[in-house]
This record gives structure tokens, C-alpha cells and sequence, in this order.
């Protein structure tokens, strides 16, 4: 009896050790950038394998090192390890481009925010890091960054050579803040399987709102299918108040305009979709995303970013889509960029460095890698006639769907304004509330937060 | 002054040299952090600028907060007022159960106590697939519910799953306390003709007066700082139906873009404050009724 009571208990130690053995999380690699650059000053036949072309310029340069190299930090979140590799290639580049800079890569894999704020409060943040438009107006009011345009000038990089809406996005009081590193807007994806099995035609760019309508109602009718997705999302619902001549906020973020009547119409459109039977809210069919509900085929079109195409390759190989641009509403075209830059904090030990870093992976020649890869699109003009685009036709709607984007950031109060936004269409949603009265009382939420 | 003896000293000395380790991690991570935490609920403070004193507003703005008396409040004391006596009752009447001479007892031991040693993550994760839309639940009753966006379904679907996590952990406590009771108790009370639910009523519960006290304690204090069922589950949605008392502080702290370090701290002494009173309580009607 003892024993069999011991083996128990060494059973339930056993499973406990391993339930919290899964819990701890992995260490962060930090040295991995610094090992690739020893081992090609020890071994210089390895370069052969790794950058084609140039091999003998290379290997003089690297055996060139500097006895001491200034060291700098970079954090970033990573959403995929196919992106942090993509990251760390351009790392590799850089460190033979550039061999008197080192960069540390010190990635945080979750709560991103949480520990650059953190680490800013503990002055421990590293030297430059990835900042997202939806925060950057924060970090750049409590002055933590450092200004660019010195550095920019200097190293000759111009404003210009980068997409107006990323670049002035990263401009706070007239000063730019950040290196923009990529871009994603929305582009409507159509499942091109659903479409035939309808009978119609596939969406183009020059779509309406009525188009959209028109064909959602007759998928819906032939085959089932939900037509469209409308989810309860600060990060979608936007574009319709683009595209029938509203905005969210006034123009210097002081007020909210969700009760104006531009946003009441396009909520009633949107919300409206799902009341007529065309549309679905993700939660309809069991998911919490609706590119998981398009990958499944549960919704024949929805409106998301480029982070869609190596999710569906990688979950949902077998599905046959396309992209166009979000169809154009009342007042024309609307669409959102969410823009992510590199920025250098201002308690930065080694400010050069960090630019000329930063300089490196955002030179036109690394930005194209990052365009060939398809993980993401380079903020660059020049890069707008790449065979690449030419040939890719979802990466050149999402690319070309800059040109009437708005920045996806609504000033100090951001998540309050979202949060706002979403409770709207849920009460909406799961409450069958009026959509004027759900977003009056949005509208009286932002401007309380406001206040404070 | 009184003197002390070589020999106190030396266990004393002895005694301290063993603790110092744990007294210093506690004395950093949970100490210092607490009085560092009630020195910044009277300040202004999101991180990336050092703290600036304030005074009392912080608590007045979380009073006047809408999300804390609307949402926050009821939602914890609603969450507490069903979790813990049901829990309480369930994981009694299992230990009461698992102490008799049954088959595979150590079987369902083990079996009760598993969810209390797999991660409340992993737990999340499961009862989300088990309560979607097409999930297990639904087909099994036969509804079409969806169970964790609904404001009607989604706080007791989140009770549900702490109920059945923490059950086996009470049970352990109680299972440990009905072995304390002497069997003589109930020869006697057999030969005086009691029943098996006399016996209970009677004895069992009598005698498990104190365990009982530091069970509902344990779940008074769980269930009031309930968080990461909630924030795997739901983050507090669907329209703040399991908006709780530490999801909100989580919220002001961490996840808007300007943190309220000084009004998330604040609201975690609101939460100690009331913690602390409510277990006041409670030990007076329990002690009190033995009287």
C-alpha cells in the first residue's frame, strides 16, 4: 500500500515537473549573429555558401575587422521564425557591409510592449528597436527617441526615398523619428474556388461597395457560403469610414468623430452585411480570426493584410485565392497601412552606429531581399518597379494599396479609441443595440479617456 | 536586558543562514516590489518617465473609473460569490468520497487532482476548444451557444473551468484534514445509529471546521485575483462581461499604449484592502457559529 501510494506521488512530481518544464520559456539566442561573423573571418571558403557572388570582395573586407567593434543592441517582436530568419540574413549582410558595427539581436517573442516599456523605465533598452505606428506617437511625445534627420542628412538618406504615408507617419513636430522597415496595407482576398462554383466573375480593383454586396448575396445563395466577413475589429471596420468620407479622429487626435454621421452610414453598411444574411463575424463559424475562417473556406472574401499569404501557404497550402484592392465606397477609396520602423532610443551610448545599422538594413539592395522574400513589403519608392511586384499579383495590390491609405494610429489614446471601436460593433453585434446609439456612446468613452 | 545563551545564538545564527537565501528573494521580489508598488499608486507613472507624486487621486480615479464600479466590481464578486461555494461543497463532498474503501481510490486521486498540476494555460486553451461553437460541449448537449462570446454565457463558462481546476487541490486539503479525524468518532456515532449523512453532517463537518476556514480562505483569495483563465480565454470580453478586478489592473498597467502604472497599483491595494477585510469577515462567522 506505501508503495503503490510512492509511485503515485512520484507520478503526479513526474507530470508536474513536466506540465512546468513546458511552461519555461526559452531563452532568448543572442550570440547567434556574432558566432556567423567569427566563423567567416576564421573560415573564408564558408562565404562561398552563403553570398554568392562576391565572394573575393567579401572575404578582404571581412578579413579587414576592426580589432574593436561597436557593439549595438536591436529587439524587435518576431512574428514568425521564417521572418526572424529573414531578419537575421539581412543581420549577416550588414556585418560583412559594415564589418566595424556589430549588432546584437536580442528578440522578444511576446508582450512586446510591455518590456520595451519596461526596460525604458529600467534604462536597460536596447541601443535601436522595431516601433509600430499604433504606439509610436506615445514614445515620441515622452521624447525617448532620438531624432533622425542629422543622422539622415548626414549619411545622405532623404525623406523622399521613402513612401510618403510610412515616413510622414514617423514625423512627430516636424522631426522624423523612425527608419521605416516595411508596410502592410488591406487588400480583398477572394477565394477564387467559392467564386467559380457561384458563377461570377472575380473581384477587380475598381469594385464598389455595391459589388461586394452583389456578389457576397449570390455565393451565399449558391453555394452557402457566408460572401464576406465583418468582424468586430478597430483594425478593418476603418476602411469604410475612409471609404465614405469619414475619419476616427480629427486631424490633431483632440477629438473623436465616431458619432459623426460618415461613420454611423459605414457602420450600418458594415454592421448591416451580417443583419442581411451576406456577411459572418468570425464567432459565427468557431474562430477568432478570419483569415482562419478563409483558410477553412467558411467566408468566400475577407479584407486582410499581407501576412495572409505565408499563413495560408503554410496552413492552408491547397487554397486558390486572389487579391484586389478593398472595394471603393460612396466617397472612393480607403484603405489602412500599418507600418512598422526602426527607431533609436535616445539613451543610445552609440547613436551612429545604430543609424548606420539601421541605414544597412534599409538600404534599397537589403529592402529588395525583404520584397523577394514575400513576407513583407519594403517601405522604399524605388522598389515600386521590381520585377518582383510585376510578377506578384497580391503583393502588388497590397504594395499599390499605399496610395490612399490612412496610417493605423489614433493618437495618445489609441486603445482607447479601439477598444471604443469594437465594443461598438459588439454591442451591435451580440446586443442587436442601434448602431447610432452603440456609437454615440463609443464617441462618450473616447472623449472621457481623453480627459484624463 | 535579558541574556541570551552561546546556544540561542548559534540556532539563531544557524536558523538565519538557512532562511537568508529564501528572505532575500522574497525580501527583493515580493517585498520591495509591494512597497514600491504602494509608493507608486500616489504617483504618476508610465514607464518610460520617472514616477511624479500625485497624492490620493489615483484612488478616486479608479473609484470614478466607469470600468470599475460598472464592470470590474459586480463581475469579481459575482465570480466569487459562485466559485467559492460551490468549489468548496464539490471538492468536500470528493474528499469525503475518496476516503471511503473504494475501488481505484488512488486512481481517482490522482485522476481529481491532475487539473490542479497541468498548467491554467493549457487548461485555457483546451476548455476554449471545448466550448466553441462546434466544440464537444455543444454536441454533447445538443445547442448551438457560443458559449465564450456571449456576455450571458461568458463569466459562468469562465467559473466552470476554475471550479473544475481548483476542485482537486481543495480536495487534497480536505482529504488530509478527514484523516486527522479519529475513527473512534465514528464507531460511536454508528453505534448511537447515526447514518452515513448523519455521520457527515454531525462529525465529519464539526471536525473540519478549521480546514474548512483555510479552504474558503485559499478560494476567497484565488477567486478574487481570478486572471489567467481570463486572459487566455476571453482578455476580458466580449463587452467586458469577464472584465475582473486584476484583468483591469493588467489592462491600466500594461496593455493600453500610455501605461497608468500609478492607477493599476492603486487598484491592486483597492484589491488587498478588500481581500484582506472579506477574509476578516468570514473568519468571524466561521469561528463565531463554534461557539
Amino acid at each position: 500500500m506505501m508503495r503503490r501510494k510512492a509511485v503515485l506521488t512520484t507520478l503526479v512530481l513526474v507530470l508536474l515537473a513536466v506540465v512546468l518544464g513546458a511552461c519555461a520559456q526559452q531563452q532568448p539566442q543572442t550570440q547567434v549573429v556574432e558566432k556567423v561573423v567569427t566563423q567567416v573571418v576564421e573560415k573564408p571558403v564558408e562565404v562561398t555558401k552563403v553570398v554568392e557572388k562576391e565572394v573575393p570582395v567579401e572575404v578582404t573586407k571581412v578579413v579587414e575587422v576592426p580589432a574593436e567593434r561597436i557593439e549595438v543592441r536591436l529587439s524587435g517582436w518576431t512574428a514568425s521564425p521564417e521572418e526572424e530568419n529573414l531578419l537575421r540574413s539581412l543581420l549577416y549582410e550588414c556585418s560583412v557591409q559594415r564589418p566595424d558595427i556589430l549588432v546584437k539581436y536580442e528578440p522578444i517573442p511576446s508582450d512586446y510592449w510591455a518590456k520595451i516599456k519596461t526596460m525604458i523605465g529600467s534604462g536597460t533598452e536596447p541601443d535601436f528597436y522595431y516601433m509600430d505606428i499604433f504606439q509610436f506617437p506615445f514614445f515620441a511625445e515622452e521624447g525617448v527617441l532620438q531624432p533622425l534627420d542629422e543622422y539622415m542628412a548626414e549619411a545622405g538618406v532623404s525623406r523622399d526615398e521613402f513612401l510618403d504615408t510610412l515616413i510622414n507617419a514617423f514625423t512627430w513636430n516636424g522631426k522624423t523619428y523612425g527608419i521605416p522597415k516595411d508596410f502592410n496595407t488591406l487588400a480583398l482576398f477572394y477565394n477564387k474556388d467559392l467564386f467559380d462554383q457561384a458563377g461570377l466573375e472575380y473581384p477587380t480593383n475598381d469594385w464598389t461597395w455595391e459589388d461586394l454586396k452583389a456578389a457576397a448575396q449570390t455565393i451565399k445563395e449558391k453555394t452557402g457560403v457566408a460572401g464576406f466577413s465583418v468582424p468586430a475589429d478597430p483594425g478593418r471596420f476603418p476602411i469604410f469610414v475612409f471609404q465614405n468620407g469619414g475619419k476616427i479622429m480629427t486631424d490633431d487626435f483632440s477629438d473623436t468623430l465616431l458619432d459623426s454621421p460618415e461613420v454611423i452610414e459605414a457602420a450600418e453598411f458594415y454592421t448591416g452585411a451580417r443583419a442581411e444574411g451576406w456577411a459572418i463575424i468570425p464567432q459565427d463559424v468557431g474562430v477568432g480570426w478570419q483569415g482562419e475562417a478563409f483558410g477553412k473556406g467558411d467566408v468566400a472574401m475577407v479584407l486582410e493584410g499581407g501576412w495572409m499569404v505565408p499563413y495560408l501557404s503554410a496552413q492552408f497550402p491547397d487554397r486558390n485565392y486572389g487579391a484586389v484592392h478593398p472595394p471603393a465606397g460612396p466617397k472612393g477609396e480607403g484603405n489602412l497601412v500599418f507600418t512598422v520602423a526602426y527607431s533609436i532610443s535616445v539613451n543610445s551610448k552609440n547613436p551612429q552606429a545604430a543609424f548606420d545599422a539601421i541605414a544597412c538594413i534599409t538600404s534599397e539592395e537589403n529592402q529588395l531581399k525583404v520584397l523577394e522574400s514575400g513576407f513583407a513589403l519594403p517601405s522604399r519608392k524605388a522598389l515600386q518597379d521590381a520585377d518582383y511586384l510585376k510578377e506578384n499579383e497580391v503583393a502588388r495590390t497590397i504594395f499599390t494599396g499605399a496610395e490612399f491609405a490612412t496610417p493605423f494610429m489614433w493618437g495618445l489614446q489609441g486603445e482607447a479609441v479601439n477598444n471604443a471601436m469594437a465594443q461598438a460593433l459588439e454591442r451591435v453585434y451580440l446586443e442587436g443595440m442601434s448602431v447610432e446609439g452603440s456609437f454615440k456612446q463609443a464617441a462618450e468613452e473616447v472623449r472621457a479617456a481623453l480627459q484624463e | 536586558m535579558t541574556r541570551v545563551s552561546k546556544q540561542t545564538l548559534q540556532e539563531w545564527f544557524a536558523a538565519y543562514t538557512f532562511l537568508f537565501p529564501v528572505l532575500l528573494g522574497w525580501g527583493i521580489f515580493v517585498f520591495l516590489a509591494m512597497v514600491m508598488s504602494f509608493y507608486f499608486s500616489f504617483t504618476t507613472f508610465n514607464l518610460l518617465k520617472p514616477p511624479q507624486w500625485l497624492g490620493i487621486d489615483n484612488y478616486i480615479r479608479v473609484i470614478r473609473h466607469p470600468d470599475f464600479l460598472r464592470y470590474a466590481v459586480p463581475n469579481t464578486l459575482k465570480y466569487v460569490a459562485v466559485v467559492v461555494p460551490i468549489q468548496t461543497v464539490l471538492s468536500l463532498i470528493f474528499a469525503f468520497a475518496l476516503d471511503q474503501k473504494l475501488r481505484a481510490r488512488d486512481f481517482f486521486r490522482t485522476a481529481f487532482y491532475l487539473p490542479s498540476v497541468t498548467s491554467s494555460v493549457v487548461i485555457g486553451i483546451i476548455f476554449v476548444w471545448l466550448f466553441a461553437p462546434q466544440g464537444v460541449i455543444n454536441q454533447l448537449l445538443g445547442l448551438d451557444i457560443n458559449w465564450l462570446n456571449n456576455t450571458k454565457t461568458s463569466l459562468p463558462t469562465i467559473m466552470v473551468v476554475n471550479i473544475w481546476s481548483t476542485t482537486g487541490t481543495l480536495m487534497l486539503i480536505f482529504l488530509a484534514g478527514l484523516q486527522d479525524i479519529p475513527s473512534e468518532l465514528y464507531e460511536a456515532a454508528a453505534i448511537d445509529g447515526a447514518t452515513r449523512i448523519q455521520m457527515f453532517r454531525y462529525v465529519t463537518v464539526p471536525l473540519l471546521r478549521p480546514v474548512i476556514f483555510f479552504v474558503v480562505t485559499l478560494g476567497i483569495i484565488g477567486t478574487f485575483q481570478v486572471f489567467d483563465q481570463i486572459y487566455i480565454m476571453t482578455k476580458g470580453g466580449p463587452l467586458k462581461s469577464t472584465m475582473t478586478w486584476v484583468y483591469l489592473i493588467y489592462f491600466w498597467g500594461w496593455q493600453e499604449v500610455r501605461p497608468d502604472m500609478g492607477r493599476a497599483s492603486a487598484a491592486a491595494f483597492l484589491l488587498a484592502v478588500t481581500i484582506f477585510v472579506v477574509t476578516m469577515i468570514q473568519r468571524r462567522f466561521l469561528e463565531g457559529s463554534e461557539a
